[in-house]
């Protein structure tokens, strides 16, 4: 009895020694947080260096834009009617723009959807990372992302078509931060989507600018859409942020207002979205959706 | 040999789907150390129980509490005291064997991963798989990567589902040392589900049988076998799974019968 004790003893203590040694070798805080949001930006890039058709959504897409939309901002330019050449500047400075929101909003909602292509959703979910950190993550590799793809329109934009966005001048940040934060709004409410419906949803990941994009009159005046949209397009952050910039490329300055209205949207636009993913999670828990990828 | 510590307490789990309730009542205590199998026939209830204690999916009723943390409270907390690894689930693509135990060792909180992925891929005998990408694996080696990925930030619960299945019976009694030696050097418990009984005889030195959603049996492997008069753990279960499919007869039986 006496021998059974010892043993057991002996193999507390060599557990108390194991947890200590557990503990000593792990991270806290917001250090910890920093290194599963480093993680998993640094799982994407190995994702995307080693996959060449992802690269479509970071050079060709950007570069097919800048082409295709400068090319026709040329063409209505010369019709040497009173507004052509303006017309043709909302046209380049839109599309380099619109890519904030395109770049952001695919690298999240892509992101979440390379975890269920890769039924890796499971291992993620049951691991002690946060939504918050795993978004965190990808959105901020998104970011580099972005950098890299808005550094291409802008480059082709002036190259091909003399076009120079950053004299606009400072103007430009706050429409980038509000167009910047528009598209990782409409990614959480993509992946709140595929959380509930599954990767069958992903056709959202991608067609859900081209209905943001028209509405968001990025190349022209809200006055332009037909009259029954025009509320709609009113109610979106993206709108005021675009009126925002054609005044930019008007010369009339920063237009403050347009950017406070767009700023307060976002928000609302955020907290929806926030709302959302979060009630989709929970649905997916409750219904036991996890299944589908075990 | 075990200790007295709780390192998992569910208490009344229930779960219902749309059409049936898939556990009904479910209690299971797993103290630091223990290997616990938990078995029972497809549809007994296993994988959504194990899924409850892993907090992917809420119970209706009833509780979950992993090293001292409720998993519904603080599931991150929670989750950072369990390793899970899956026969059935593939490595991550695009990666190889190296950055993706990195990836998770960084997950979990390890400030430097890389010297308890070395010793996890010896402890399985594959550190030649290391530079390896994940889609080069055989299944064998895929499950023995998935368990090292599982143990890498020592865990205090190890949940395993069907981790040998499709195994060849040197791979499996790779699995077999190697997770005897984890639960003897670091106390980490074991849950395991499997429909392999002599696997499950040769690991557990606890079983636990599932049968529609509730638990039938719960004890040392020979005793739970000879309290349903049979010598192996591979009888109890054909026994149950034979109760399953007369029960599920019966209510064809009165729901055709007519009124």
């Amino acid at each position: 009895m006496t021998d059974m004790a010892d043993l057991s003893g002996a193999a507390d203590a060599a557990r108390a020694s194991a947890a200590a040694a557990r503990d000593d070798e792990l991270v806290r805080g917001w250090r910890l947080s920093w290194l599963r949001m480093r993680a998993i930006g640094t799982r994407h890039a190995y994702v995307l260096l080693r996959s060449p058709h992802r690269l479509f959504d970071v050079i060709l897409w950007p570069v097919v834009d800048v082409l295709l939309f400068g090319s026709l901002a040329t063409f209505v330019a010369s019709g040497h009617t009173s507004g052509s050449a303006r017309a043709a500047a909302y046209l380049i400075a839109g599309i380099v723009l619109w890519h904030v929101v395109y770049q952001s909003q695919i690298a999240v909602s892509t992101g979440v959807l390379e975890e269920s292509w890769s039924r890796n959703m499971l291992n993620l979910m049951v691991s002690p990372i946060t939504a918050f950190e795993y978004v965190a993550g990808v959105a901020l590799f998104g970011l580099l992302k972005m950098a890299g793809a808005l550094g291409l329109v802008t480059v082709g934009a002036a190259i091909f078509f003399s076009f120079d966005v950053p004299a606009l001048g400072w103007g430009l940040l706050p429409i980038f931060a509000i167009l910047l934060f528009v598209g990782w709004a409409i990614a959480l409410f993509v992946v709140g989507v595929v959380f509930r419906y599954g990767a069958g949803a992903e056709a959202l990941a991608w067609g859900v600018l081209f209905v943001v994009m028209p509405l968001s009159g990025i190349f022209y005046p809200v006055s332009a859409l037909p009259a029954f949209l025009q509320p709609v397009a009113l109610s979106l952050p993206t709108t005021h942020a675009f009126i925002a910039l054609r005044a930019l490329v008007d010369g009339k300055g920063i237009e403050w207002n347009q950017l406070a209205l767009a700023a307060v949207l976002t928000v609302v636009l955020l907290a929806l979205s926030l709302w959302y993913v979060t009630k989709m999670i929970e649905i997916f828990r409750k219904r036991g959706y996890i299944t589908r990828y075990s | 040999m075990t200790s007295s510590t709780v390192v998992l307490e569910a208490r009344g789990l229930v779960k219902d789907y749309r059409r049936s309730r898939a556990v009904d009542g479910v209690d299971i205590v797993v103290h630091a150390g223990e290997r616990v199998g938990l078995l029972g026939p497809n549809g007994a209830g296993k994988t959504t129980t194990l899924l409850m204690v892993l907090g992917v999916v809420s119970p209706d009723a009833g509780s979950v509490v992993i090293d001292g943390v409720h998993v519904d409270r603080d599931h991150s907390k929670a989750a950072a005291s369990i390793g899970f690894a899956a026969g059935y689930l593939p490595l991550t693509d695009r990666m190889r064997v190296r950055e993706y135990l990195t990836m998770y060792g960084q997950i979990y909180g390890l400030r430097d991963p890389k010297p308890q992925i070395a010793a996890g891929l010896e402890r399985f005998r594959i550190p030649d798989l290391a530079e390896a990408m994940g889609t080069e694996l055989s299944s064998g080696q895929r499950t023995l990567v998935g368990i090292v990925r599982a143990t890498l930030h020592r865990p205090r619960l190890l949940v395993l589902d069907e981790p040998t299945a499709s195994l060849d019976p040197d791979v499996a009694r790779r699995v077999r040392e190697g997770l005897g030696e984890i639960c003897a050097e670091d106390g980490t418990a074991i849950l395991v589900t499997s429909h392999d009984m002599s696997e499950v005889e040769r690991l557990c030195e606890r079983v636990i049988f599932l049968s529609k959603g509730r638990i039938v049996a719960d004890g040392p492997p020979n005793e739970v076998a000879a309290a349903y008069g049979h010598g192996a753990l591979e009888d109890v279960f054909l026994q149950l799974a034979d109760q399953r499919d007369a029960g599920r007869r019966l209510e064809v039986e009165q729901t055709d019968r007519p009124a």
